[in-house]
């Protein structure tokens, strides 16, 4: 057997509790005990409810936020070394670079490099090969001189992504990527960051609470509500509803959508080319996966 | 040499820092920010003041404006921190410490003065003179005032603080543009934050001596915003903005000596008129 990889990420029993935001208010784990790791080259999706802690476990991955309780180490180092050494690409939630400012589609994705640079330096030809790739990738090739103003919120995004990308990160963190886009439009997002995970070897984490967003664009799913277990069913989200929405919308196009209860299940077994359909371990206590997928 | 010339020099080079800076403060939107900063300044006027350091001499001047930079900087900090806990309330704090500082200012600037009154009883008419005229000054400024050694000191300073800019330059222009992304890719939005609140607090002091409490601010915002107006690219934007304030504060200075009007409010309306011509080129520019 080969020695195991290290994995990206290992979240061991992790908890964080925001400070009390004001008198008369009670602090709640916003997670709580959170204990799983994502292998390499994995596309994990991480599907939770709002106020699930999604936004929270990206903040502990990306070190902005430190565990009350526990360890986060991304591909062996703490989250603040890794963000210093670039090895965690982010896309956030919401855009909120300001669109009125003077600085083209090219300036936005140096900016990730010229960052990095003493004032004196300029940046390399290794810089402007990787800002190239990056470029290409996301298919602006045609926008590069375009100010940032006059592009659509999609393209806008593919900007994001490559400023991201042109760091070259080897862990990709995409926080709700796909809100208010329509199915086809998560599925070429899906395409997108598929194309980027196979060309960079990179792995990918999208957060979301829209199962279709996770679908577009996971190759496995883990489930957060507070805790990565749930020991009770989220609103609206339970097992017959996700095991339909994935076998209806989703099964047609992506043909391998392991929904596991956890990462460390062993449900990676790579010639798992079908449909592979236990309840998401959502209501499940249970370590194994139950077998209505019918493939177990 | 002519007896004008350190106002002179030392206007055109705090201009240019301004012009520098007024981008950065345009584009991360801190207009209201340097405003709280400037009137906050008179609280460290008041706090100098009943200290017994007035600016009259040298070692006056230096430690008359320690203190007034020390005590921006910390309003600015102030302002910054109490926006990051009330979740980008930005507003209110600026609100809460322009009125303190400015109350404070006043209040210690009347007790300085009841003691002037006392110390001095035979000039007491003469005596109010002058406060009023020093509280003129320290609202609009006062060029004239400017000796080698105040003109020396804003000199310096404002180079060191186009220093700063200029090594900070590419993550400040990350910051500015991006803060909420910029803690996942390594740098510190809080650090940067607070370096940059610092810059623009001893800059508007330095602007301070040219416009005063009121308009320093102004000498802040008004060339980034017109070379906003002419260009959508950074680094022309940012030649513009330098060009405009120095253009500005010369052509404002030229009037004022020859019409013997306030040297600060004379540059600062000619910064605005040069800011209006650009907001009418815009205009036309995007309707044709």
């Amino acid at each position: 057997m080969p020695p195991a990889e290290q994995p990206a990420v290992e979240i061991d029993h992790v908890s964080y509790t925001y400070p009390s935001a004001g008198i008369g208010t009670a602090s709640t784990p916003a997670i709580n005990d959170v204990h799983f790791s994502i292998p390499q080259h994995t596309k994990l999706g991480i599907l939770g409810p709002n106020g699930g802690g999604k936004s929270t476990l990206i903040k502990l991955i990306l070190g902005i936020l430190k565990p009350t309780a526990g360890t986060i180490r991304v591909f062996g180092h703490t989250p603040a070394q890794a963000r210093r050494k670039g090895l965690i690409g982010y896309l956030p939630q919401r855009i909120e670079a300001d669109r009125d400012w003077p600085i083209s589609v090219h300036q936005t994705i140096a900016l990730i490099r010229s960052s990095r640079l003493k004032p004196w330096q300029k940046l390399s030809a290794q810089d402007h090969a990787a800002i190239d790739h990056a470029i290409k990738l996301v298919e602006l090739t045609d926008l590069i001189d375009r100010p940032i103003g006059s592009l659509s919120g999609g393209q806008l995004q593919r900007v994001m992504i490559a400023r991201a990308i042109a760091g070259n990160p080897k862990l990709l963190v995409l926080d709700e990527p796909t809100v208010g886009v329509d199915i086809a439009g998560q599925q070429r997002f899906g395409k997108l960051i598929d194309t980027l995970h196979k060309e960079l070897d990179l792995t990918v984490v999208v957060v979301s609470h829209d199962m279709r967003a996770i679908a577009a664009v996971a190759d496995r799913v883990a489930c957060l509500s507070r805790t990565l277990h749930f020991h009770d069913t989220p609103e609206g989200l339970t097992p017959a509803v996700l095991a339909q929405v994935f076998a209806h919308d989703v099964a047609g196009v992506f043909g391998d959508i392991h929904i596991d209860a956890h990462l460390a299940d062993d449900c990676d077994d790579p010639d798992h080319a079908h449909q592979h359909q236990h309840d998401c371990g959502c209501s499940s206590q249970s370590d194994q996966p139950n077998s209505s997928g019918g493939d177990a | 040499m002519n007896q004008l010339a350190p106002a002179i020099i030392a206007a055109l080079v705090i201009s240019i820092m301004g012009g520098a800076l007024s981008i950065f403060v345009v584009l991360k939107r801190l207009a209201f920010i340097g405003q709280g900063i400037s009137h906050a300044a008179f609280g460290g006027v008041g706090i100098a003041l009943i200290l017994g350091v007035n600016g009259a001499s040298t070692p006056g001047a230096i430690g008359q404006l320690s203190i007034v930079v020390a005590f921006s900087i910390l309003a600015a900090l102030w302002i910054a921190a109490l926006s990051r806990s009330h979740k980008g309330r930005t507003d209110t704090a600026i609100g809460v410490v322009l009125s303190a500082s400015m109350a404070l200012g006043f209040v210690l600037f009347t007790i300085a003065e009841s003691r002037h009154d006392h110390d001095d009883h035979g000039h007491a008419a003469h005596g109010h003179e002058d406060e009023h005229h020093i509280i003129e000054e320290i609202l609009f400024g006062n060029i004239l005032n400017t000796d080698w050694t105040k003109a020396s000191i804003a000199i310096a300073v404002s180079i060191a603080l186009l220093a700063i800019t200029w090594l900070l330059r590419r993550k400040l222009i990350f910051w500015a543009f991006d803060e909420p992304v910029i803690d996942a890719y390594g740098h510190n939005s809080n650090r940067l934050t607070n370096i940059f609140l610092s810059t623009l607090a001893i800059a508007i002091v330095m602007s301070m001596q040219i416009a005063g409490v009121v308009l320093a601010a102004a000498m802040l915002v008004l060339p980034g915003a017109a070379a906003l107006n002419i260009t959508a690219k950074l680094k022309p934007a940012f030649i513009s903005a330098i060009l405009i304030a120095t253009v500005g504060a010369a052509l404002g200075m030229l009037i004022g000596f020859q019409a013997d009007l306030p040297i600060g409010p004379a540059i600062v309306l000619t910064q605005s008129i040069v800011y209006l011509i650009t907001l009418i080129i815009k205009t036309i520019a995007i309707r044709s």
